[in-house]
């Protein structure tokens, strides 16, 4: 079966069952896993490149460095080194740590981050699940990722881990608003919170320049809501400017002060996953999910044209990280609730009055 | 002629511009138990009851609202503290206040009402020598230990005495933590000393309401290495000079050298040749080059968070200094590059190769600089984190003795390279960097100033060293061997270094090691204001402050 065949309105799971042969309920589920599986494991090998390799080959990039090239071809093999070095470390628990909780908070970010890749559309079909509402999944998904950082800083018993979740609990109802709002002005376009069909009412032309067709992707019809959404996103994920949560010079790291070993990893890759359900968010709203560009790129498969652009959305992430600095936390509250919020809803209102006059 | 009053700053002036210590003697009075001649001013000897009467007179009536250094000395029969007092505005007038007190019972007046500077130098006096300051607010150790036995720069110390600490004294430190009441609002934090952006071993106990700073106290010398101790077991001639480049280790090594150069050569009375004289000029300038590199570069770090552009650019450029300055000297850090009465070598060969080196470093400098204001000065983040934050007042400023970059960015107009004149400075064509506001941004636009005068110094020594005439090129005066100044002579020479004012006083005693030798570092000064500037901020902008005070802690510890 080729990669055109999974392009068809059958949810992924159906589409493996069907490949498999298989039927019934069992069937189902072993489908479903088997989805589950792929699309867990596409994402764990993209945060192993982006983490331990991507992030510094981009960060020197942008600082005049080489960054790793000692193991392996472009230093690649920093991955596996990295990942032998972190996993045999002591796990260090710190006296005084409120447990369970301080070992659960590792779990739920990476756990929040990878749930929320379920209702994505990934290009070429690959969606593990189709809800109606599913934008509202994704986002209240999204956000319990905060519960883990506020459950790590107070568990942490330490102060400078307490005070990095306080800021993290302050800027999630400051940023989280405004990006809600957001989404909703593209909500009111498609008239649809279904991920598949929002990505689907993107595919229609835009502007036609002769052999040229530019697609009416939500970036390019509202791109003030576009960068709003970056914005926020940038808040979001924790990157700078808005990276007040762990601010290393600051309160040392924040809520992660303590954590050691593979709570560490499990932290990190939580983080890495975040940016790229941001992107991939992003992508799906504002970006044409999987379409290409240009519809001669079609040939492309989708999952592709998703993964470039959801690495795209990394990649700037990591360009504000290396050139912007960090706004102050009662900076980062004005931008939100006075800047953020009333723009959002500004755009929201805007939205509203195009499409009814459209309609 | 006005019956009025003269202005108060004009007592102890004479009519030539320099100081008439018999007015400021008859202004003393009584205070005054007699005269000593120190080679750079007179010191008045005043009993230890009336130290603050004598400052008070000397601050408001003649003018001398900058108390540089408050060196304390044992002697056979007396305890001695010394004040070194001089003016922001004029630099060249300055006077010492010696306060002796008994052996039996070294207790003297605190000065800290009069100079809030007082309180460090007195605790380190109190710290080293062993002198009680009466009615200091905090006469604490601050160099060393709590639990520390005697004072290690006193007579009767014993070297060789193992420190033995019973195992009382090992309380823990944070137990007074543990004991807030239940219902504060406020919490303490130690910032530091393993933080991040302590820039060095530094400590500082926090009290926070939220994310405000109520209070903050620095906790200091965990980088003390006697350097005072070590300079004073060693002779003039050669062993003291590596020592300076162990202060300020971040590539200020030379500026450094200078203090103790300038300060030994008045002492013994060196005359150092002018090609030398352009040497140091030239060296000395481009470690001021690096350094501010570094204080910019690390104060991008502590705002923009994580290892940015800004930082690594400015490693980079630094870099290039550090290259050149290797070439000249053989070394990356610890230069050891003047010698009393010049430098130790010429101009690497070949000549022209080097001075090329050099140029094109300046050439490419008013471009990188470019760089760096757009990426600082004109980014409105950058803006919005540092203007207005960390203000300095620069009546607070006198108050705590803030010189250097810190003090220009308050507005207070004072550059020893222009107001005590040394080296070739005085033929040169360049100006003092000022900015008016006092806050953190207006400190890195000095030192970014700074950076391009610099430049401007370089540039006029390399043209002076081109066309110098090859037999002309005197590196080094005719200097003894053995170098004994005449006994009991004392001095305080200061000269303008990284981060401000380093002053060096030195009292031969006849030998050729020095019986006293203090340095005055302008870190320790400067990190002393960073309280009152921090107060009522957030922890964010108290950790711009400390980068934007750029503190050395090897020269606040010593």
């Amino acid at each position: 079966m080729s990669l055109v065949a999974l392009q068809s309105v059958t949810p992924f799971p159906d589409a493996i069952t069907k490949f498999l042969g298989l039927s019934g309920i069992g069937g189902q589920i072993v489908g479903a896993l088997i989805g589950a599986f792929l699309v867990g494991n596409l994402l764990l090998i993209y945060s192993a490149i982006a983490g331990p390799w991507a992030k510094r080959k981009i960060t020197a990039a942008f600082t005049d460095r080489i960054a790793v090239n000692r193991i392996g071809p472009f230093g690649l093999l920093i991955i596996v080194a990295d990942a032998v070095r972190l996993m045999s470390k002591e796990l260090i628990v710190p006296e005084g740590v409120d447990r369970p909780a301080w070992d659960l908070a590792p779990v739920i970010l990476p756990f929040s981050a990878l749930l929320g890749f379920a209702f994505i559309p990934l290009g070429s079909g690959a969606q593990l699940a189709d809800p109606q509402n599913g934008l509202v999944f994704v986002f209240a998904i999204a956000s319990i990722s905060s519960l883990g950082v506020v459950m790590g800083g107070y568990a942490s018993n330490n102060k400078y881990s307490l005070l990095g979740a306080l800021r993290a609990v302050a800027m999630n109802l400051a940023y989280e608003i405004p990006l809600v709002v957001t989404a909703a002005s593209v909500v009111l376009f498609t008239g649809t919170l279904q991920l598949s069909a929002i990505v689907q009412a993107q595919s229609a032309p835009l502007i036609n320049l002769g052999p040229l067709t530019i697609p009416s992707w939500f970036a390019l019809v509202n791109p003030f809501a576009f960068v709003l959404f970056l914005a926020a996103n940038l808040a979001e994920v924790g990157r700078n400017p808005f990276d007040l949560s762990e601010a290393p010079n600051e309160i040392v790291a924040g809520y992660q002060t303590e954590y050691g070993s593979i709570y560490f990893v499990l932290f990190y890759l939580g983080e890495f996953l975040h940016i790229f359900l941001g992107g991939a968010i992003i992508t799906a709203l504002f970006l044409g999910g999987g379409s290409a560009p240009i519809a001669a790129l079609n040939v492309v498969p989708g999952f592709i044209w998703f993964a470039i652009k959801m690495w795209g959305i990394f990649l700037f992430t990591q360009w504000c990280r290396s050139a912007v600095p960090r706004v102050r936390i009662d900076q980062m509250l004005e931008i939100g609730w006075k800047g953020l919020l009333a723009l959002s809803f500004g755009n929201l209102v805007l939205t509203a009055v195009i499409v009814g006059v459209l309609a | 002629m006005s019956l009025e009053a003269p202005r108060p700053t004009a007592v102890g002036v004479a009519d030539d511009g320099t100081v008439d210590y018999d007015a400021l003697e008859d202004l003393l009075g009584e205070h005054v138990l007699g005269r000593e001649s120190h080679v750079n001013a007179e010191a008045f000897v005043v009993r230890p009851d009336a130290v603050q009467d004598v400052l008070f007179a000397l601050r408001d009536e003649a003018g001398f609202d900058h108390l540089s250094c408050v060196t304390a000395q044992e002697y056979e029969d007396r305890f001695e503290s010394l004040y070194h007092l001089t003016k922001y505005d004029e630099r060249t007038h300055e006077v010492g206040v010696v306060v002796p007190t008994s052996r039996d019972r070294p207790v003297s007046q605190t000065a800290e009402p009069v100079f809030r500077t007082a309180d460090w130098h007195e605790r380190e006096a109190y710290d080293l020598i062993g002198i009680e300051y009466e009615g200091h607010p905090d006469l604490r150790r601050i160099l060393l230990p709590e639990t520390w036995q005697g004072h290690p720069l006193g007579l009767d110390y014993h070297q060789d005495q193992p420190q033995i600490v019973p195992l009382s004294e090992h309380r823990n430190p944070l137990e007074a933590d543990h004991v807030a009441p239940e219902d504060a609002d406020t919490m303490f934090i130690n910032i530091g000393p393993h933080h991040p952006a302590t820039h060095g071993v530094l400590h500082l106990k926090a009290v926070l309401d939220g994310e405000q700073v109520v209070d903050v106290d620095p906790d200091i010398g965990y980088l003390h290495r006697c350097e005072e101790q070590m300079c004073q077991h060693s002779n003039y001639r050669y062993q003291i000079m590596p020592y300076p480049d162990r202060w300020d280790y971040a590539s200020a090594g030379i500026l450094n050298e200078w203090a103790y150069a300038r300060a030994a050569e008045d002492l013994a009375n060196i005359e150092v040749p002018a090609y030398a004289q352009v040497m140091r000029t030239f060296s000395a300038e481009l470690c001021r080059i690096a350094s501010h590199l570094l204080a910019v570069g690390t104060f991008a770090l502590d705002v923009y968070g994580d290892f940015t552009a800004i930082f690594m650019y400015a490693m980079k450029d630094r870099e290039t200094v550090q290259t050149i300055l290797e070439d000249l000297t053989g070394q990356r850090m610890m230069f050891n590059y003047l010698r009393l009465g010049g430098v130790v070598w010429d101009l690497p060969e070949p000549r022209d190769d080097y001075l090329a080196k050099v140029r094109d470093f300046l050439d490419a400098l008013p471009e990188r600089l470019a760089e760096y204001d757009d990426l600082m000065t004109t980014n409105e983040i950058f803006q919005l984190r540092t203007v207005d934050t960390g203000v300095l007042d620069p009546d607070v400023a006198k108050q705590y003795g803030v010189t250097g970059p810190v003090a220009r960015g308050s507005g207070i107009d004072y550059d020893l390279r222009r107001d005590d004149p040394y080296g070739y400075y005085p033929e040169l064509d360049w100006s003092v960097v000022t900015q008016p506001d006092g806050d953190n941004f207006s400190r890195i636009q000095v030192r970014l100033g700074e950076v391009r005068q610099s430049g401007r110094i370089i540039g006029q020594c390399l043209d002076l060293l081109e066309d110098w005439p090859e037999d002309e090129r005197e590196i080094q005066a005719n200097v003894p061997r053995t170098l004994k100044p005449t006994a009991d002579t004392e001095i305080y020479r200061a000269v303008e270094a990284a981060k401000g004012e380093l002053g060096i006083y030195i009292r031969s005693d006849g030998t050729q090691n020095p019986a006293r030798f203090k340095i005055r570092s302008p870190c320790f000064s400067n990190l002393q204001a960073l309280p009152e500037i921090a107060e009522g901020e957030l922890v964010p902008d108290l950790i711009a402050t400390l980068g934007s005070l750029d503190i050395i802690l090897g020269e606040v510890d010593r």
